[in-house]
């Protein structure tokens, strides 16, 4: 058992996923001998040598490629995008042919991979380095987008998600990569996919999150614990698929449901449970859905982020605001 | 070998070798094909070879002469070209686009059906689902949540039935509503007056001449046959006179229409008000003939009251009030002498109507009925 | 000043558009009956490319992308390849496909708009056809890859056109093939047309199989209507890949048809140039060199397109025959097991289906 931050955790579980399963492979720029930009690779070249661990030339449509073309030939290949926002020359491989490949095969051939990448901002970055655009992946059939929140899930989710035989896009908060540490049991035990956690248990209000943005969900539901209101609050960990029935259940004893992400508003994955919630569970509501999100425009730079990212005051009036409704 | 480039049939070109005939093994293209110099058209068979016969130009299939198995000769027909046909663009690479003959036009909006009376009630979801739980008509209810939405709680004060009373239903619920509405919108002044009936003949009621003098009124100042639409700030002056009638039935205030009574008859007019007054009374009037007042008429005075300000009820502008006929001592040639006089009152929406329009509407009112024998 | 690195690109060609040799052939491709076989393969392509624009124009096809033209670098790759390489084609090597396994009749289906063309039921490696042009390249790589790792004598086999020579895909995927040094085979089929860009208009590069030098590993060029050139160049080029040298081999060849069936090429290309490459035609001098050479006549010739016909004729019928798969096959495959939420879509589906 050791004390490790979110990217020890992702470190420990490459490693452990690496030494039981000789078919898994990391590849991506500056992985091997550096390690990763954030360390989330150390040690693995050394460990498991240049045939387990490969620096790729700068390339993300290549790694995008590569990952398909050797998990369609049986490998579990876990690659690094280095940020979210240089993600997207590597979107035309998941959309176009990860995320189908077992389809349009009818199964014939298939796609066990992971795409890892830190995403979200908070982190004083500069430009295209604080990215939150998951509601993409979301949104395609045939993949799975997975986000922790805490070091013992990314460990868990990430075993689970090698072990997957379908694709993972598989986005780790950087604002929390070094934030908390916590202990976790190196016992190769995955934490199941396609599955909400809850958090903290409440009565009064539900508030659903994912990523960094659950520090602020978790801070409001303890500073409303003062005011006297109870506060479910709920990682949802798998966006996709989502489990929908937790968050449900969760509205029909609150009957009031607030989201929080950083991702701008606009068809962030925010609506898509907001949506969810009204199709299955309008008659359970006491207020209307509120989402607290990211404003509709570009992620500011540095000295203007922390007015975009939805903050602690920002969570906390819209729940006030839906605890008085009714 | 070609044949004459630009002839529209292609013959059987001479095989050299002295051949004369060849049988058709295979063809290479379908009507329809367009193809290009040079391009195999069709395999052949001689007695020598089997060989392919190139296409002499460019052109489009229109029929290939011959099934395999056939023999043709030198110099017969072997393929017909079409006599210039290019193929129509499709416009695309892959797939089949449909297109239609003819679209509907997408800006064509679909005007909303005018409703009734009654406006949308606001209740939260939540609400809604206790209001059916516990049979509570959420009309009924009154919303103390955020812009008197009904939440939770109202209904269910509703339901613990506060307070008992007759909870408004149907047509005198509309009026309620109806009423608040106008006194909401409606900025009203009222002008009084008196009419001179003793030369009146018979008895009975006032409303077949208060009719007629309303078209009268109206002719003179068309200005109170009008319709306001107060948010678009569009006054449309009515030419037909369609007048709301008052009725008072055991159920509530019913007003239906008598339609363009300008230039009718006092016979003609009696009649329509029968007809109207028996099917108010056995409920058997029509929702179209509550519908289209331009100017509205309350003969209050059948009960009892002289004067009344009244409501005008939007889009209307105007509303034309008589009371209970009474006698009274007038001076004619300052000789005092009785007089039957009908009190009148026009109340009208100030926003759109003057004071000056108002008294002349009522001048022309007075004059027409004072006239009438 | 001095030159810091130069380049020569080769060109191949046995056969000439008459039928006659330019050069001896090579030993291992001399003997009739491997000629024969050639010939046999791609009038075989050919008659199943015909019947499949014939079933597009009567309705019974969804849109098909012809390979008219291409058959003797289709046939040449085949010879070249063995069954344990992998094969990620375009969308334009039907011929290919079929010698490595792919029945017809799944080509007709997948054209015809079922998945289940791409189930290769006798091919189980292979890849589908990639349509989003190019992007198979760094999958190649990926294949070649796992045979790497795996130090299996196996290769990847990456077809793909002109236009495709222009992508950043294929480009990474050629880079990157060099620096790891992986057992992977470019293949450019250069039929000179992307839809209506010609090949001055894709590239200043003077070949394409230059391409292969600026990412640093071997280009070649061969006539690609010459099968013989193409097989042989194609196996030298596979035999040196599957021992970790990769190379780009460019076919010169033509796209005597449209891009598509919807597409007429007559609207943007000159027929005078069409008529040219017909006089190249790869299946005409071949029969001329077997005619001259091996005794190919035409008791041999009606007895072959006979038997394409009939087997293609099979073809056709078996996937005409085939009905469609039942509506939820949509759900089918679309992850190992399928998540609850989505199977509720499915349920609703057949729900919706059952009321008629």
């Amino acid at each position: 058992m050791a004390e490790l931050n979110l990217i020890g955790a992702v470190n420990l579980a490459l490693r452990r996923a690496m030494s039981e399963d000789e078919r898994v492979i990391v590849f991506g720029e500056d992985v091997g001998t550096s390690g990763g930009v954030f360390r989330a690779t150390e040690g693995l070249l050394e460990a498991f040598g240049p045939d387990r661990v490969l620096d790729t030339p700068l390339a993300e449509t290549l790694i995008g490629g590569l990952a398909v073309g050797v998990a369609a030939q049986g490998f579990r290949p876990v690659a690094e995008i280095q940020f979210m926002g240089f993600v997207y020359p590597a979107l035309d491989q998941m959309v176009n042919h990860a995320s189908r490949l077992r389809n349009r095969t009818r199964g014939r051939l298939s796609c066990p991979m992971v795409l890892r990448a830190p995403f979200g901002g908070g982190v004083h970055a500069p430009e295209h380095h604080s990215e939150s655009t998951e509601a993409i992946f979301a949104h395609l059939p045939g993949l799975r987008v997975v986000i922790p929140s805490t070091p013992a899930d990314a460990y868990g989710l990430l075993l689970s998600a090698i072990r997957d035989p379908d694709p993972v896009v598989f986005l780790e908060p950087k604002r929390l990569y070094r934030m908390s540490t916590e202990q976790v049991e190196d016992d190769g035990a995955g934490v199941p996919l396609d599955r909400c956690t809850i958090r903290r248990a409440g009565g009064d209000l539900t508030l659903v999150s994912w990523g960094a943005s659950m520090v602020e969900a978790l801070a409001a539901a303890e500073m409303l614990a003062e005011e006297g209101a109870t506060v479910e609050v709920i990682d949802v960990c798998t966006l996709k698929p989502l489990d929908r029935a937790t968050i449900l259940e969760s509205v029909s004893r609150t009957g009031r449901l607030v989201i929080v992400h950083e991702a701008a508003l606009t068809a962030g994955f925010g609506s898509e449970i907001a949506a969810s919630v009204a199709e299955a569970g309008l008659f359970d509501l006491r207020a209307p859905v509120r989402r607290v999100t990211g404003w509709d425009t570009v992620v500011p730079l540095p000295r203007l982020e922390s007015h975009y990212l939805p903050d602690l005051t920002r969570v906390l009036t819209a729940c006030r605001e839906v605890l008085t409704y009714d | 070998m070609t044949d004459g480039a630009g002839d529209a049939t292609f013959c059987l070109p001479d095989l050299g070798e002295g051949l004369s005939e060849a049988e058709i093994v295979q063809w290479h293209v379908a009507p329809g094909d367009r193809v290009v110099a040079d391009q195999p058209l069709v395999t052949v068979e001689t007695d020598k070879a089997v060989v392919d016969i190139p296409s002499p130009r460019s052109g489009v299939v229109d029929a290939c002469l011959g099934e395999p198995g056939d023999v043709i000769e030198v110099g017969q027909p072997l393929l017909q070209f079409a006599v210039e046909a290019k193929r129509p663009d499709a416009g695309a690479v892959v797939g089949a686009l449909p297109s239609a003959a003819s679209a509907t036009p997408s800006r064509v909006a679909v005007p909303a059906a005018v409703s009734a009376a009654e406006s949308g009630v606001r209740a939260s979801p939540r609400a809604r689902q206790r209001a059916r739980e516990l049979s509570v008509s959420l009309e009924a209810v009154a919303g103390t949540g955020p812009e008197g939405v009904i939440q939770v709680s109202d209904v269910e004060s509703a339901a613990a039935g506060a307070g008992g009373g007759e909870r408004l239903g149907g047509v005198r619920r509309a009026m309620a509503r109806r009423m608040t509405d106008a006194h909401a919108r409606v900025v009203r002044a009222t002008v009084t007056g008196e009419a001179d009936v003793s030369r009146w003949s018979g008895t009975g009621s006032p409303m077949p001449r208060l009719l007629r003098a309303l078209g009268a009124a109206v002719a003179a100042v068309p200005r109170l046959n009008a319709w306001f639409d107060d948010r678009a700030e569009m006054l449309a002056l009515q030419s037909r006179v369609n007048v709301g009638i008052a009725m008072e039935t055991a159920d509530g205030l019913f007003v239906p229409v008598l339609e363009d009574v300008a230039g009718r008859t006092l016979e003609s007019l009696t009649s329509e008000l029968t007809h109207l007054q028996d099917a108010v009374a056995r409920r058997s009037i029509r929702p179209d003939q509550l519908k289209g007042q331009t100017i509205s008429l309350s003969n209050f005075g059948a009960v009892a009251g002289l004067h009344a300000e009244m409501v005008v009820v939007p889009p209307q502008v105007a509303i034309v009030g008589s009371g209970r006929v009474f006698e009274r001592v007038v001076l004619a040639d300052g000789k005092p002498t009785a007089a039957q006089i009908l009190p009148l009152s026009i109340s009208f929406d100030h926003r759109v109507v003057t004071g000056v329009e108002a008294s002349t509407f009522l001048m022309a009112l007075t004059t027409d009925l004072e006239n009438d024998q | 000043m001095s030159a810091a690195a130069g380049f020569d690109i080769s060109h191949t060609a046995y056969l000439g558009p008459d039928g006659k040799l330019l050069r001896p052939l090579p030993d291992a491709l001399a003997a009739s009956e491997t000629l024969e076989a050639f010939y046999r393969r791609m009038v075989l392509t050919r008659t199943f490319d015909a019947k499949a624009i014939a079933l597009q124009r009567t309705g019974r096809l969804g849109t098909y992308a012809s390979s008219l033209g291409q058959e003797a670098v289709s046939v040449g790759i085949a010879h070249a390849m063995t069954p344990d390489d992998v094969l990620l084609p375009s969308f334009r090597e039907h011929g290919l496909q079929i010698q490595r396994g792919v029945k017809p009749e799944e080509i007709l289906l997948f054209w015809g708009g079922d998945e289940r063309g791409s189930a290769f039921s006798d091919q189980p490696d292979d890849f589908p056809v990639c349509v989003t042009v190019g992007g198979h390249a760094p999958q190649a790589a990926g294949v070649a890859l796992a045979f790497k790792l795996r130090s299996e004598p196996r290769a990847a086999v990456c077809v793909f056109g002109d236009g495709a020579s222009s992508k950043g895909d294929v480009y990474e995927a050629m880079n990157v093939a060099g620096v790891w040094q992986l057992p992977v085979l470019f293949i450019v089929t250069n039929n000179q047309w992307a839809i209506s860009t010609p090949r001055n208009k894709q590239t200043a590069a003077e070949t394409l199989a230059q391409k292969a030098v600026g990412a640093g590993i071997r280009g070649e060029q061969v006539d690609g209507n010459d099968v013989v050139a193409v097989a042989e160049v194609v196996g030298a080029a596979l035999a040196r890949a599957r021992a970790g040298e990769p190379s780009l081999v460019e076919c010169l060849t033509y796209r005597l048809g449209d891009h598509t069936t919807v597409d007429d090429a007559s609207r943007y290309r000159d027929d005078a140039e069409v008529s040219g490459w017909w006089q190249k035609d790869p299946i005409a001098r071949l029969r001329l060199y077997l005619a001259e050479n091996s005794g190919w006549d035409k008791v041999k010739q009606e007895a072959l397109l006979g038997q394409c016909a009939s087997q293609i004729e099979a073809a056709a019928e078996s996937y005409l025959a085939t009905p469609p798969a039942p509506p939820e096959a949509i759900f089918d495959h679309l992850y190992a097991e399928l998540p609850e939420p989505i199977a509720a879509q499915r349920a609703a589906l057949l729900e919706g289906n059952s009321d008629g």
